[in-house]
């Protein structure tokens, strides 16, 4: 069977006792990560790079939550997961869906090693 | 380890792929199982352009769908995932990458979904 034009990889981990999934998915104008600990997308948020900061200064992301409860932590979560993730790709806007029963500090880092071992990108 | 979300017996989130020849195009199909729902995306070149949700909903016969993501005025990704949510009775995720322009492409796409979700329901 042919390759499919669609590349993506996943992983399951347990993480603070809680069973995480992640799964990330390339599409040429978008990374698509998914991180659930109820199986299920929950809020879906998407980072994207901001147009045009100058090369000198750090980049920054505007994050806008597309499904799902908005509030701030959901935006600072985001922002932390997925900066790195859109900086790797080449600037690409991440759209994020996150389900988290745990959104400890602690938590999220693990969840961004897990996200690192599924790189598409 | 196996555990019982929401009175389910979900195995854990599932990828799946597959390709089809319709009117001189190859389309893909990329689905995403989840619990109590699935993501589908379809199209012939890997962008993700538009993002539709849809669910049943008690207060009506039809799901309730909407556009999170893309041009509103492309009404596919919505309907299909409504018509997908009625058909499955479950939250629909719908990436529609094809153009709108062929009404009997769209038709024979939407058939082609619905021969893999009798072959292979596991996969949603």
């Amino acid at each position: 069977m042919a390759e499919p034009i669609i590349k993506s990889r996943q992983a399951q981990k347990e993480v603070n006792g809680i069973s995480t999934e992640v799964v990330c998915t390339q599409f040429s104008n978008y990374i698509f990560v998914v991180l659930t600990q109820y199986g299920k997308i929950g809020t879906l948020i998407s980072v994207t790079p901001d147009s045009r900061s100058n090369d000198i200064s750090t980049p920054t992301f505007s994050t806008k939550v597309l499904l799902g409860k908005d509030e701030p932590l959901t935006h600072v979560c985001a922002k932390n997961l997925a900066t790195f993730v859109s900086l790797e790709a080449g600037n690409r806007p991440v759209l994020l869906g996150l389900a988290l029963k745990d959104s400890s500090i602690d938590t999220i880092q693990e969840i961004k090693e897990i996200i690192k071992s599924c790189k598409v990108w | 380890m196996t555990e019982m979300l929401n009175g389910s017996d979900f195995g854990g989130i599932l990828v799946h792929n597959f390709s089809e020849k319709i009117l001189e195009q190859v389309v893909h199909f990329h689905v995403m199982k989840l619990n109590e729902g699935f993501f589908l995306w379809v199209g012939s070149a890997p962008a993700l352009s538009n993002l539709a949700v849809s669910m049943s909903s008690k207060y009506d016969s039809m799901p309730l769908s909407t556009l999170v993501m893309g041009d509103p005025s492309n009404t596919a990704a919505n309907s299909l995932a409504q018509r997908l949510a009625k058909r499955t009775k479950k939250q629909v995720f719908v990436s529609y990458s094809l153009p709108m322009t062929d009404s009997s492409l769209s038709l024979l796409v939407e058939n082609r979904i619905k021969k893999e979700l009798e072959l292979h329901p596991e996969n949603f």
